[in-house]
């Protein structure tokens, strides 16, 4: 390093600066060795041992949190689970019980219209069968009795009135029926039977032949039976 | 036990087994490592940041990873280039967020009006001070990695070895780093040192 000192002026000047700036590295140096002199390094390395445990600590801590957070959360949703459980359970007893019940019910509602409407026509329809069905043995009775005028009535006075009798019967049941569904036509002809029926349920006895002729006229003056079958087909066409 | 004696004493098992200590809990362990180490690492970050008490934050923040990340350190490799590479990322990082503030305290003077070389018509001390910090400001202005190298090699005194395993480069690469750097430096303070750039 001293050997450029024996060198001309000249050619000196780049060998001091590289030793300056040596000597400039040589002072940091120092200044380092100083700064680190001044550490008290034995407490240093015990203050960064604590700092250490106590970050360890922390991080546990910091990472147990999340786990204690997520079963805080479960244990606090127990509650509103089961509370939700025990709603879906009672809303669905309810739901069973309400729809269950009679009348009980929006769909109860409508499926009872639903049924009712079918009920009117099925009554309807019944009331038209009855109806049809009553002027079918009236017709049946009244010819019986006299479209054999010359050979006498077919059946027994007893049993023809006990036929009047039944058929009076029926005719009461089938007149709320044929008011109920304004069967007028069905209506008028019952009720021209029906008087027949009432003279011949009285009479237990054979007719005599005048009485006979009466109610025969009676019949075809009225033209009862052509009646009947014209009401009879409009019953059964269901007009 | 002295700080040399004991480092030259654990070897490269012995660290690992202190470290598979410290990541057990072991606190005895941990500051063993931290005596053996934490003198040169201070030296290496002083030399950064040039500040003492900077320096001390960061060589606890250093020994603060060291035992967070013990677990990511692979047995067998260097040890030493392995915390001095934390020990001057962190300074680096400390170094940055706090550069406007030193900035701000350090001179606005120009390098071109610091007097020129050091006649003998001069007095010493301030020749000698106008050098330091034409120095100083010329080795912050260079480029970070020829810095790192010139910081290691001639403040902290590594051996290329050494700051190849702390950088992460090759010796070759080191070398190299250390001469741009000098070249740089030398030109740069040239007009100070009173030589052609």
């Amino acid at each position: 390093m001293d050997k450029h000192k024996d060198m001309p002026p000249e050619r000196r000047a780049e060998p001091d600066a590289i030793e300056r700036l040596l000597r400039e590295t040589e002072a940091v140096r120092s200044e380092i060795r100083e700064a680190a002199a001044s550490v008290d390094w034995d407490a240093l390395s015990g203050l960064i041992a604590d700092r250490a445990m106590a970050a360890d600590r922390e991080r546990r801590r910091a990472g147990a949190a999340p786990r204690r957070a997520a079963w805080l959360a479960a244990l606090r949703m127990r509650p509103v689970l089961a509370g939700l459980a025990a709603g879906l359970v009672l809303g669905a007893a309810v739901m069973y019980f309400v729809l269950r019940a009679p009348g009980g019910g929006a769909g109860r509602d409508e499926g009872y219209h639903a049924s009712g409407e079918f009920l009117d026509r099925a009554e309807l329809e019944m009331a038209r069968r009855n109806a049809v069905d009553y002027l079918e043995k009236s017709q049946y009775m009244l010819r019986e009795v006299f479209e054999s005028p010359d050979e006498g009535p077919a059946a027994p006075a007893a049993l023809r009135s006990e036929r009047a009798r039944s058929l009076l019967q029926k005719k009461r049941y089938l007149n709320s029926q044929l008011e109920r569904f304004q069967m007028a036509k069905a209506k008028a002809i019952c009720d021209q039977i029906e008087m027949l029926f009432r003279e011949l349920a009285q009479i237990d006895d054979d007719l005599p032949a005048a009485e006979l002729g009466r109610i025969r006229d009676y019949i075809e003056e009225r033209q009862l039976l052509l009646k009947i079958n014209l009401v009879k087909k409009e019953l059964q066409s269901g007009v | 036990m002295s700080e040399i004696s004991a480092e030259r004493e654990a070897g490269a098992a012995e660290i690992d087994r202190l470290l598979e200590r410290v990541k057990e809990g072991d606190r005895e362990a941990f500051v063993t490592i931290t005596k053996l180490y934490q003198r040169k690492v201070f030296v290496l970050v002083y030399s950064i940041l040039r500040d003492r008490e900077d320096a001390l934050d960061v060589v606890q923040e250093t020994f603060l990873r060291l035992h967070q990340k013990a677990g990511l350190y692979r047995p067998g490799s260097p040890f030493q280039g392995w915390l001095l590479q934390m020990a001057k990322n962190i300074s680096i990082d400390h170094y940055r967020k706090h550069r406007k503030k030193r900035l701000e305290w350090e001179t606005a003077k120009p390098l071109e009006e610091i007097p020129l070389a050091a006649g003998p018509s001069r007095e010493g001390d301030s020749a000698a001070a106008d050098l330091r910090q034409a120095f100083a400001r010329s080795v912050e202005a260079l480029a970070e990695r020829q810095k790192m190298v010139f910081v290691m090699r001639h403040y902290s005194e590594l051996q290329f070895n050494e700051i190849s395993e702390a950088m992460k480069i090759s010796i070759g690469t080191a070398k190299s780093l250390h001469f741009k750097a000098v070249q740089n430096l030398r030109k740069r303070l040239a007009p100070v040192l009173g030589i052609e750039p």
